[in-house]
């Protein structure tokens, strides 16, 4: 069985948007204090609107991206609560799981 | 210690700062970004609003700006009047928009049975209308703290032309205005000294205090996102800009961000303090939909409704009718016309004959005003010209031989990842660099006195003498220029005086390898170089290659002229190709590239030389790069090529000339005048886009109205060369298409306004007067002659040659281009091969046969296609 003791457990976000609405997720990432992220352009995939084309030649804006943070627990309430608002009205899928790291520094 | 009741309350702050900062960016949704004019990028200023039916957007647009989205009433029947729209293309439009009229029974009105087609085509003729834009109300305490806020936002931004800077401007615009805003004095005569001091006691913290304020004045959650669009709307040149900086901006760009949270904040802030609720209030739209007068207007030409039932359907006719869906047929009408004449113009094509190697081939830009230049080019020798986006596939960041930044040199839709630094060639470039910088010092010296508070007056003293007549004589007389030396020279200039080599650039490359670079992003590895290489050939469909292949890129010269960029290459981020040019070409010269090509089943012909040059569309000049380097055996011939494309650009610069006001002989030194507003028309007529072989295009007069984008279907088996033509040329073409069509429809919302009252400011845009919103989009010299309009506003028309369950399958994979197809912001045409007749796309997706409206006109005229000035 994985020993977790020397972890500390946080929360991991991972978004799925259109190109358009990566800068207002960032921002929403940033200002919750989040210490960093990882984007993730050009992904495909099929889902409630359909297929979904990946990386095009010329054009960065126009395929979905994944966003991915990792925040203290703490942090992560008030931000899925603005991602939600976000996401209300448009397309896009927002995942939430508990996870561990080893440098928690890193995040705080 | 703190309670759990405090942790809840801490908690519940900062998710509703959250959800604040979320409903700022839905709020803005509607919003086109603004690109400063350093890089001015056409942009359809509806951009957020695209993923709806144009006719929705348009709609939106009027309600929420407020602004026109079409042109008058009066202003269609003008175009009906001069026959550039027909009754057949009015009751096509009609039969369209209102397929159900056709089941109606006619009505009797004055004891006649009328059809119901005639009566909408006479109120369209000759109803009464209401004004293109809305009118509203305003509200003077809204507009004073309109001054006073785009007041700070031109002093935020602008670094060099403000007497002192704005504190604390690292903390972002709200805090640095909130801490000037306590003392301003303009503010307090609004809403009074105490309601100013209030300030003091809101957070700096932008969002935050976005979020008290509206606790304050009792703006509930879900009016939020309403509320706050209201308020960024009441600026939307700021508001745009601002948007640009939150969504587009590069990170490392230098100088002040505007956010939108800061601008929105500052704004609720000044709600909050001013006496009543000025801003939040949405405006009243004071214009009458006249449906009554309408309903008179048509009882009085055809008769009185014989009974009350006929009354009724006379008045649900006219609801029918209500005024957007007046608006949409007449634009339907006015597109049809166009569509049916170039269609009708383009069904005769002459392939043009390849039975011997062309002695060049020249791949311009497919910007609108390539078209003049390849056509009269073709006609002059056996020349083949191309289409493709004018960044040529080589999405970089570009650094100037002794520039301190790098300039992104590819569409705005790609983020590029590499650079590419052009260095002297042999040789030490210093004494070169020093003459620019002492030039560039003497220039900045000059514009901060010209730019200070009390300097101009010192420096009209002291420089008058030397600056006025110089201003005079570049009015008077221009400088010409220089088409008369069309021959290259094939040795590269080297000064041998110290002054003549400060003047003189030394010879210079572009940095293509990486290996060659120090820093991890400059350059490309061997790979990405065979990539692009590949992609530019493929894309295109070029094969048979001649042994002279130019890749010409487009600028502008022109001086005095802060909206200089829009004249640019939109492909290459609003600058000027010749770079990309330069770059393309040696890749595809380089001699492992070429190797790395045979492996991927591209074999260039060993004589096969690329030519970097470039079109000043102002003066219709093509300047080659680096013909230094071209091998000896191919210099004869391009003495000759250069020869003849002066020629092509004097016969287009006289095409131009009729469209231009002004003597024509001296359209090519409009650039030169510095009190020319009108340098050239640039993209203006705009309306298509063809995607296809030249020989759907070859021989035909276009005007200048389309872009031209080189594609062989039978060469991309797999679809994914027009793949990326849909999802990028074809889409920035539509933004610039956006862009001249509202800037047409209502310059003073979407458009720039009148250039001779343009301050610019900051370097990042223009004010129409001393003070007020931030103009974006074109200004109203670019798109208007006085009163007449120099452009049609018709949304693009795309133009496919491939077949169409490929065309299709494209639309339906890629949403953001589904979006724009069917929502009518696009219209597809396309046929699968020139053998084929032309078919409609529909917005449900269904393909349709192409039948013209009307026959006669098509026929009798097909060449009409040109713009005429009205």
């Amino acid at each position: 069985m994985t020993n977790w003791t020397n972890l500390t457990p946080m929360a991991k976000i991972e978004v799925v948007v259109d190109g358009d609405d990566v800068p207002a997720i960032r921002d929403l990432f940033l200002d919750a204090g989040a210490t960093g992220y990882t984007a993730l352009s050009g992904v495909s995939g099929f889902g409630h609107h359909g297929h979904h084309q990946g990386r095009l030649l010329f054009n960065d804006r126009a395929s979905l991206s994944m966003l991915i943070t990792v925040v203290p627990v703490e942090k992560a309430e008030p931000l899925i609560s603005g991602i939600r608002r976000l996401l209300d009205d448009r397309h896009g899928v927002l995942f939430v799981s508990e996870t561990n790291v080893s440098r928690p520094d890193y995040f705080v | 210690m703190t309670t759990s009741t405090e942790h809840v309350d801490v908690m519940s702050e900062r998710a509703a700062r959250s959800e604040v900062i979320a409903d700022v960016a839905r709020a803005a949704s509607i919003i086109g970004a603004y690109w400063p004019l350093t890089s001015f990028v056409a942009v359809n200023p509806l951009d957020g609003l695209t993923e709806r039916s144009f006719v929705d957007a348009a709609e939106l647009a009027r309600r929420w700006y407020p602004a026109a989205s079409h042109l008058s009433i009066d202003a269609y029947r003008a175009e009906h009047a001069a026959d550039a729209i027909t009754d057949a293309d009015l009751d096509a439009a009609i039969a369209d928009h209102l397929p159900e009229i056709d089941q109606q029974q006619p009505l009797d009105l004055g004891g006649v049975q009328v059809p119901v087609h005639r009566l909408v085509r006479h109120d369209l003729l000759h109803g009464p209308s209401r004004p293109a834009r809305p009118s509203t109300d305003h509200n003077p305490t809204a507009d004073q703290l309109d001054d006073i806020i785009t007041t700070w936002c031109a002093a935020y931004v602008d670094e060099a032309h403000v007497p002192w800077s704005m504190p604390e401007r690292d903390a972002g615009f709200f805090a640095s205005w909130k801490a000037t805003a306590v003392t301003d004095r303009r503010l307090a005569k609004v809403v009074g000294r105490d309601q100013r001091a209030r300030l003091r006691d809101l957070p700096d913290d932008a969002a935050s205090a976005l979020f008290v304020a509206f606790k304050e004045l009792g703006v509930a959650d879900l009016e939020r996102e309403n509320a706050l669009r209201r308020l960024l709307l009441r600026t939307p040149g700021w508001a745009a800009f601002a948007k640009w900086c939150d969504d587009w901006a590069p990170a490392d760009r230098p100088g002040p961000r505007l956010r939108l949270v800061d601008l929105a904040a500052a704004r609720a802030v000044l709600e909050l303090l001013s006496p009543d609720r000025c801003s939040l209030v949405a405006p009243q739209h004071l214009d009458d939909e006249l449906f009554d007068e309408r309903i008179d207007a048509l009882a009085a030409a055809f008769g009185p409704p014989a009974s009350g039932a006929e009354r009724s359907r006379l008045v649900d006719v006219v609801t029918a009718l209500h005024p957007a869906r007046r608006s949409a047929v007449w634009l339907a009408a006015h597109e049809g016309n166009f569509r049916d004449r170039i269609l009708a113009k383009l069904q005769h094509t002459a392939a043009p004959d390849r039975s011997e190697r062309a002695a060049a081939q020249i791949i311009c830009c497919i910007d609108v005003r390539s078209e003049g230049l390849r056509r009269h080019l073709e006609g002059l020798g056996n020349y083949e010209t191309y289409g493709f986006a004018g960044f040529f596939g080589v999405p970089v960041r570009w650094r100037a031989l002794g520039a301190t930044h790098a300039q992104a040199r590819c569409p705005v839709l790609v983020s590029p990842r590499h650079e590419i630094a052009e260095v002297a060639r042999d040789g030490d470039p210093a004494d070169y660099l020093t003459g620019c910088s002492t030039t560039a010092g003497m220039h900045d010296a000059f514009h901060a006195a010209k730019g200070g508070l009390g300097s101009p007056f010192a420096l009209a003293e002291s420089a008058g003498w030397f600056t006025g007549p110089v201003a005079a004589a570049r009015t008077l007389a221009p400088p010409r220029s220089s088409k008369d030396n069309a021959t290259p020279s094939f040795t590269s200039s080297k000064g041998s005086s110290r002054w003549a080599r400060r003047r003189t650039p030394p010879p210079t490359m572009p940095v293509i390898d990486h290996d060659a670079g120090k820093d991890l992003h400059a350059g490309l590895s061997l790979d990405e170089r065979t990539l692009f290489g590949e992609a530019i050939l493929r894309t295109i469909g070029l094969s048979d290659l001649a042994p002279i292949v130019v890749l010409c890129g487009h600028g502008s010269v022109t001086v005095n002229n802060p909206h200089a960029s829009s004249l640019d290459c939109g492909a290459c981020g609003g600058a000027p190709g010749g770079a990309s040019a330069r770059i393309a070409a040696a890749i595809l010269n380089d001699v492992a590239v070429r190797r790395g090509l045979v492996e991927r089943g591209i074999e260039l012909p060993a004589d096969t030389w690329f030519v970097a040059a470039e079109h000043d569309t102002t003066s219709d000049e093509v300047s080659m790069f680096d013909v230094d380097l071209i091998p000896e055996g191919l210099r004869p011939g391009v003495v000759r090529l250069a020869a003849d494309l002066a020629v092509a650009g004097e016969r287009n610069a006289n095409d131009r000339s009729r469209h231009l006001p002004g003597a024509a002989d001296r359209v090519r030194d409009r650039g030169h005048d510095w009190a020319q507003v009108r340098p050239e028309w640039g993209l203006a007529g705009n309306a298509a886009f063809v995607i296809g072989p030249r020989s759907i295009t070859a021989g035909h007069d276009l005007s200048g109205r389309a872009f031209l984008h080189s594609y062989d279907a039978s060469t991309d088996v797999d679809g994914v060369a027009l793949e990326t033509i849909m999802t990028a040329p074809l889409v920035v073409g539509q933004w610039i298409s956006a862009q001249y069509y509202f800037s047409t429809v209502d310059n003073t919302v979407f458009g720039a306004g009148d250039k001779m009252l343009h301050n610019p400011v900051g370097g990042i845009g223009v004010v129409v007067g001393e003070s007020g919103d931030l103009a974006v989009g074109l200004p109203m010299q670019s798109v208007m002659l006085g009163e007449r309009r120099a452009h049609d506003p018709l949304r693009l028309l795309a133009l496919v040659q491939a077949p169409l369950d490929r065309i299709e399958s494209i639309i339906v994979r890629n949403p953001g281009l589904r979006g724009l197809v069917d929502g009518e912001w696009i219209h597809v045409v396309a046929r699968a091969t020139e053998h084929d007749a032309w078919t409609t796309r529909r917005p449900d997706g269904t393909w349709v046969p192409w039948q013209p409206a009307d026959t006669t006109a098509t026929t009798t005229a097909p060449d009409q296609i040109s713009l005429e000035i009205r």
